[in-house]
C-alpha cells in the first residue's frame, strides 16, 4: 500500500470536484449544453437567413446574452419565492396587452409592439409563457382537489388574453396563447367531458365565427388548405419554402450556399421561415440533427419535470416543455406546409429577441424546479 | 390528517399529470409524424423535383440579340443604318392608374393625342402586359429632360434605347430595301430557329424581308443567376450570337436616282439590270414612299402613306401584273420561226384589220390604214398587229403558252425580293378554271399581240428582253451583289439553246431598226440618242378596242379623256450594241405612248451607263 494516492484517483477526484461545480453552476449540464447548442447554431444558421447582416447577428446576440443571464440569474432562484408572485404578473401581461390596444406604437403595422425607446417587445410574446405559468400557480394555489370556478377562472382569463390578441389582430398568436394557457389547464386535470361538449360547440358555431374573422384571417385559413389558391400572395411563401426545404435534399447545399435563402426567395427567412435555411443549407441531416438536439433538450425538461418536488413544479415545467414541443411543430409544420402559416419563430433559432429571452427565462424556472441534490 | 389527505390528492394529481402527459404527447407525436414524414417527402424523395424548382427560381435565360447588319451599295456607301434613338416605355400592370399616368405624360412631355391613341390601339392587341410596351418613339432631348425630372411620379414608364433602323437615302431605295414594322404573332409562331421578342422589329418588305434571316444574324444568350427580385446576381454562362451579316446591293446609285427622276412621281416602274450577270443595276417603282416613317425613325404618318391612292407600298417593278402588250411581239415572232410557221421572208398584206378565214369579227391592228406588205422584221420595226393575228392562227396557245414559259411568263423570276409576281400567262386548262370557258381562237389573237389574259410584271419582262440580249441565256435577277465578303452567284434560269444563232441575230436586227428604221415606233430616239440600242414599244390598252362598236376614232379619243383609261406606255429594251451591258424595260402608267413617254427613258439610261463605263 503506498502513502501516496495514485495519479489515477487524483485525477478522478479533480474530474469529479470540477463536474460537481459544473452541476452547481449549470444545474442540469445536458440541458444547459443543448440550449447553448442550440442558440449557436441559431446564430450561425441567423447569419446566414439574414443574407450575412452582421447587425442582425449582434443585435440577436446580445439577446441571447441577456436571456441567458436572466436564465442563470432566475435559475438560482428557489420556486416558493416566484410562484405566488407569478400569478398576480399575469395582471401586468393584461395591462401591458390592452396598453398596445389603446396606445399603438406607431411605425408597426399591427398594434403589437410596446416601444420603450431602447427596448421594444410585443406582450404577446411574454404572455406565452407568462400565461402558463401563471394558470399552474393558479391552479396548484390551494393544496385541494379542483374545483368548476377554479377552471372557469382560469379559462377566462386564458380566453380573455386570446381575445385581446386577436383583436391586434394577430390570429396565430391568439391560437398560439390560447394553447399555451389550456396546456397546464388540460394537464391539471381539466374534466374530459366539458373540453368535449367544448369542442362540439365550436364545431357547431365555426360557420359564425367564420363569418366574422377579417378577411386577412380568412385568406390565411384558406391558403392553409389550398397554398397554391394564391401563388403570389401567401401561397408563395410555403411554396418557396418548400422549395428550398425540398431542394436541400439530404446533405443539404452546404452552409451559405442555400440558393432559396441568400438569393432571398425564402420570405422572412431570418424569422419564421428559418427552418427553410436549415433545410436548405444542411438537408436532411442537418434538420435531424437539430430535432435530436431538440430531443435532449426536452428530454431534460420533462424529467426535471417529473422528478421535480412539488405540485406546481410539476405541472409548470412539463407545460413548459409541451408549450416549448408544440412552438417546434407548428413552425416545422407550417414551414413544410402541413399547417397555415402563423407567426411562430423556431424556438430558440429564429430571429427575434423577445421570444429568445422568454424561452431561456422559461428554462430558468425549469432549472430552478430541479429536485436539489444535496451540494 | 389534512397532510395525509392533501398527500393522497398530490399523488393523485400526479398521477394524473403523467396520463394527461402521455395524452397530449401522443397527440403531439400523431401530428408531428405527418410533418416528419412530410420532411422526408421533400428532402428524400421528391428532392429532385425541388432542386428544379429552386433553379427555375433562380437561373434564367437572357436572350441576346446581335444588331442588324447594314445594308450598303457595291462601293461601300451605306443605304440602311441602325441609329440608336429612345423610346417612352411602360408596363401597362404595374400601374395603378394608366389613363392618369398617359395623361399626365401627354401634359408634360407634350404627346400627340394620335400617339396615344396608337399606344391605345396597340395595347389593347398586346397580352403580354407584364412586359414594357412603347408609347412613343424618337424622343427628342427636351421630351428626354422633362421626363428624368419627373420620372419618380412614374415607376411604370422609363425610356429604353433602341436600335432603330435608319434610311439614309430615304425614299430612293424604298421598293429595294424595303422597312421593317413591328413583328406580328404570326411571324413569331412562324420563326422557327428564331425566338422574337414581342417587341423587336422585323422586315416587312423588300430586301428587309428576303434577307431577314442574314441581316438579323443569331440568337444568343446569357444565362444568369437572379435573386427573389428578379436582379441579376451573377452571370453563370453566355453564348454569343451570330453577328447580323452586312448586305451589298448591286444598285446603281446615280442610275436609280435618274430613273426615279425620269418617272417623276408618274405612276409605274423602271427596272435595268446587266443581262450578262442578272445584277439588277436600278429599281423603280413609283411612286415610292419614305421607309423611314415606316421604320419609326422619322416622323410621319404612316397612315398617308397607307391610304394613298396612288398605293406606293406597292412595288409596280416586281409585283404589278401588266399586259405586255406588243412588246411581247418579238418573242411570238420568234415561236413562229421556231416552228417553221413563218420564215424571215413570209410576207402578208396588213389592211388594218384581220379576220378568221376572211369573215366574221375584224380584229383591228392599232393603224386604220394598216401596214402594207409587212414581213415579221418590219411588223415589229412597225408593230403590225394584223401580221401577228396572222400568225397567232397559225400557232396553237399550247404552243405558245410553253414558249414564253421558257423566258420566264407565267412564273417567278426568282428575284431576292418578296412578294414577287407570278404574272398571268394563260392556257387552255387555266381558262377553263378561272372563266369557266373553253379556249378561242381569238384568245391566242389577243395573247399574240401581248394583250388579253396574259399579263406579267416588268421584272419578268426584263427577264424575258436580257434573253434576245445574250442569245438565249437568262440569269436570276437579284439585287444583292455581296453579303458580307461573299460575292452571290450568278446562276442561269434558263437557257434555250435550240433556237438558231441566225434568228437571234435578225431579231435583234429587227428591234435595233425599231429606233433605227425611219419608219420604226421609236424612231424619234435617234433625235437624243448617242448609243445604239435594240428595243420595242408598247402600248398597252386598258379599254378594249376590238369591240366593233369602239372602232369609231372619236370614241376612242373620248374615253382617253379619263386618265385612269388611258393606255400604259411600256419600252423594253438593252444596250449598247453590239455588246449589251444593260436591259431596261419601263412602263409608265397612263402614259399612252410608248415610243414618246416610255422609250425616252430607256434610252437615256443606257446611255448614261454605257457613257459613264467609259
Amino acid at each position: 500500500m503506498s502513502e501516496k494516492a495514485p495519479l489515477g484517483y487524483q485525477l478522478n477526484t479533480t474530474l469529479g470536484k470540477s463536474k460537481l461545480t459544473l452541476i452547481k453552476l449549470f444545474i442540469d449540464p445536458i440541458l444547459v449544453l443543448s440550449i447553448l447548442a442550440l442558440l449557436v447554431f441559431g446564430l450561425f444558421v441567423l447569419y446566414s437567413a439574414s443574407g450575412q447582416s452582421t447587425s442582425m447577428l449582434q443585435k440577436q446576440a446580445l439577446y441571447v446574452v441577456f436571456g441567458l443571464v436572466m436564465m442563470f440569474f432566475i435559475s438560482r432562484l428557489d420556486q416558493t419565492v416566484y410562484k405566488s408572485f407569478l400569478m398576480h404578473l399575469f395582471w401586468i401581461g393584461l395591462i401591458l396587452l390592452l396598453w398596445v390596444l389603446i396606445f399603438p406604437a406607431e411605425g408597426y403595422k399591427a398594434d403589437r409592439w410596446i416601444d420603450l425607446g431602447f427596448i421594444n417587445f410585443q406582450p404577446s410574446e411574454v404572455l406565452r409563457l407568462l400565461l402558463p405559468l401563471a394558470a399552474a400557480s393558479y391552479l396548484t394555489r390551494g393544496h385541494r382537489k379542483l374545483a368548476l370556478k377554479d377552471w372557469l377562472i382560469t379559462l377566462s382569463a386564458i380566453f380573455l388574453c386570446s381575445f385581446l390578441i386577436y383583436k391586434q389582430p394577430d390570429l396565430g398568436t391568439a391560437l398560439i396563447v390560447l394553447a399555451s394557457g389550456c396546456i397546464p389547464v388540460l394537464l391539471a386535470g381539466f374534466p374530459l367531458i366539458i373540453l368535449l361538449v367544448f369542442l362540439i360547440l365550436i364545431g357547431a358555431t365555426s360557420p359564425f365565427i367564420w363569418a366574422n374573422l377579417s378577411p386577412y384571417m380568412q385568406q390565411r385559413v384558406i391558403t392553409l388548405f389550398n397554398p397554391e389558391s394564391d401563388l403570389l400572395g401567401a401561397g408563395w411563401n410555403i411554396s418557396q419554402s418548400k422549395t428550398a426545404i425540398g431542394s436541400g435534399g439530404i446533405s443539404g447545399k452546404g452552409y451559405l450556399n442555400g440558393t432559396q435563402s441568400q438569393l432571398d426567395f425564402v420570405p422572412e427567412g431570418h424569422s419564421d421561415f428559418i427552418f427553410s435555411v436549415i433545410g436548405e443549407e444542411f438537408g436532411f441531416l442537418g434538420i435531424f440533427l437539430l430535432f435530436l438536439i431538440y430531443s435532449l433538450l426536452l428530454f431534460r425538461v420533462f424529467s426535471i419535470a417529473f422528478n421535480s418536488s412539488t405540485e406546481f413544479s410539476r405541472l409548470a415545467a412539463t407545460s413548459i416543455g409541451f408549450i416549448f414541443l408544440l412552438y417546434i411543430l407548428i413552425n416545422v409544420s407550417m414551414t413544410v406546409g402541413t399547417l397555415p402559416v402563423v407567426g411562430v419563430p423556431l424556438p430558440l433559432i429564429s430571429q427575434g429577441g423577445t421570444a429568445i429571452v422568454i424561452h431561456l427565462v422559461a428554462f430558468g424556472f425549469v432549472l430552478s424546479m430541479k429536485k436539489r441534490q444535496t451540494w | 390528517m389534512s397532510e395525509i389527505l392533501n398527500f393522497g390528492r398530490e399523488n393523485l394529481a400526479f398521477k394524473q399529470l403523467r396520463k394527461r402527459s402521455a395524452f397530449l404527447f401522443l397527440l403531439i407525436a400523431l401530428f408531428g409524424s405527418i410533418t416528419f414524414f412530410q420532411i422526408i417527402k421533400l428532402t428524400i424523395l421528391d428532392s429532385n423535383l425541388y432542386t428544379t424548382k429552386s433553379d427555375e427560381n433562380r437561373i434564367i435565360r437572357i436572350p441576346i440579340y446581335p444588331s442588324r447588319g447594314l445594308i450598303k451599295l457595291s462601293n461601300g456607301e451605306i443605304v440602311v443604318e441602325n441609329i440608336v434613338t429612345q423610346a417612352l416605355t411602360i408596363v401597362p400592370n404595374k400601374t395603378s392608374d394608366l389613363e392618369l399616368t398617359l395623361e399626365e405624360l401627354k401634359q408634360n412631355l407634350g404627346l400627340k393625342d394620335e400617339e396615344l391613341l396608337t399606344f391605345k390601339r396597340k395595347l389593347s392587341k398586346t397580352k403580354y402586359k407584364y412586359d414594357s410596351i412603347v408609347i412613343v418613339e424618337n424622343l427628342t432631348k427636351e421630351q428626354i429632360a422633362r421626363f428624368s425630372v419627373e420620372k419618380e411620379k412614374w415607376p411604370s414608364v422609363s425610356i429604353k434605347a433602341q436600335l432603330m433602323r435608319f434610311n439614309l437615302l430615304g425614299p430612293i431605295f424604298s421598293h429595294v430595301t424595303g422597312y421593317v414594322g413591328l413583328v406580328s404573332p404570326e411571324e413569331i409562331d412562324e420563326s422557327e430557329d428564331f425566338s422574337y421578342p414581342f417587341t423587336s422589329q422585323i422586315g416587312k418588305t423588300g430586301v428587309e424581308k428576303f434577307y431577314e434571316g442574314t441581316l438579323r444574324g443569331g440568337e444568343g444568350f446569357r444565362t444568369i443567376e437572379i435573386d427573389a427580385y428578379g436582379k441579376e446576381v451573377r452571370e453563370l454562362a453566355r453564348f454569343i450570337p451570330e453577328q447580323g451579316k452586312d448586305i451589298y446591293l448591286s444598285l446603281d446609285k446615280e442610275l436609280q436616282v435618274l430613273a426615279r427622276n425620269e418617272l417623276a412621281g408618274r405612276k409605274g416602274a423602271v427596272v435595268a439590270l446587266d443581262p450578262n450577270t442578272g445584277l439588277i443595276k436600278a429599281l423603280v417603282s413609283s411612286p415610292d414612299f419614305s421607309p423611314n416613317i415606316l421604320n419609326k425613325t422619322e416622323t410621319g404618318k404612316v397612315e398617308n402613306i397607307l391610304i394613298d391612292s396612288q398605293s406606293p407600298l406597292f412595288n409596280r417593278a416586281i409585283s404589278g401584273n401588266y399586259p405586255p402588250a406588243s412588246t411581247l411581239k418579238p418573242f411570238i415572232g420568234l415561236l413562229g420561226v421556231k416552228e417553221k410557221k413563218i420564215n424571215w421572208t413570209t410576207t402578208i398584206e396588213d389592211q388594218g384589220f384581220f379576220q378568221i378565214d376572211g369573215k366574221g369579227r375584224k380584229y383591228r391592228g392599232w393603224k386604220e390604214d394598216g401596214h402594207g406588205t409587212v414581213n415579221l422584221s418590219k411588223s415589229i420595226i412597225e408593230s403590225s398587229d394584223v401580221f401577228f393575228y396572222h400568225l397567232a392562227t397559225q400557232l396553237t396557245v399550247d404552243s405558245i403558252s410553253n414558249f414564253l414559259k421558257q423566258f420566264g411568263f407565267g412564273r417567278k423570276t426568282g428575284v431576292d425580293l418578296s412578294s414577287e409576281t407570278e404574272g398571268l400567262l394563260p392556257d387552255r386548262k387555266w381558262k377553263l378554271g378561272a372563266i369557266g370557258e373553253s379556249w378561242f381562237v381569238g384568245d391566242t389573237i389577243n395573247i399574240s399581240i401581248g394583250q388579253g389574259y396574259i399579263s406579267c410584271s416588268p421584272l419578268q419582262l426584263a427577264v424575258a428582253v436580257s434573253s434576245i440580249a445574250t442569245k438565249g441565256k437568262v440569269y436570276r435577277p437579284r439585287v444583292v451583289a455581296k453579303i458580307e465578303d461573299q460575292f452571290t452567284e450568278k446562276q442561269v434560269i434558263y437557257h434555250l439553246n435550240q433556237i438558231e444563232k441566225s434568228h437571234w441575230e435578225k431579231l435583234e436586227n429587227s428591234m435595233v431598226s425599231v429606233i433605227s428604221h425611219w419608219k420604226g415606233t421609236a424612231h424619234n430616239l435617234t433625235e437624243f440618242g448617242q448609243e445604239t440600242i435594240a428595243g420595242k414599244t408598247g402600248t398597252a390598252q386598258i379599254k378594249s378596242l376590238t369591240d366593233a362598236e369602239l372602232t369609231v376614232k372619236e370614241e376612242y379619243e373620248d374615253i382617253r379623256l379619263e386618265e385612269r383609261n388611258r393606255d400604259h406606255a411600256l419600252f423594253v429594251g438593252y444596250g449598247p450594241l453590239p455588246d449589251p451591258e444593260l436591259t431596261v424595260v419601263v412602263i409608265v402608267e397612263n402614259g399612252e405612248s410608248g415610243s414618246t413617254v416610255a422609250a425616252p427613258i430607256a434610252q437615256r439610261l443606257i446611255d448614261f451607263y454605257a457613257d459613264r463605263e467609259d
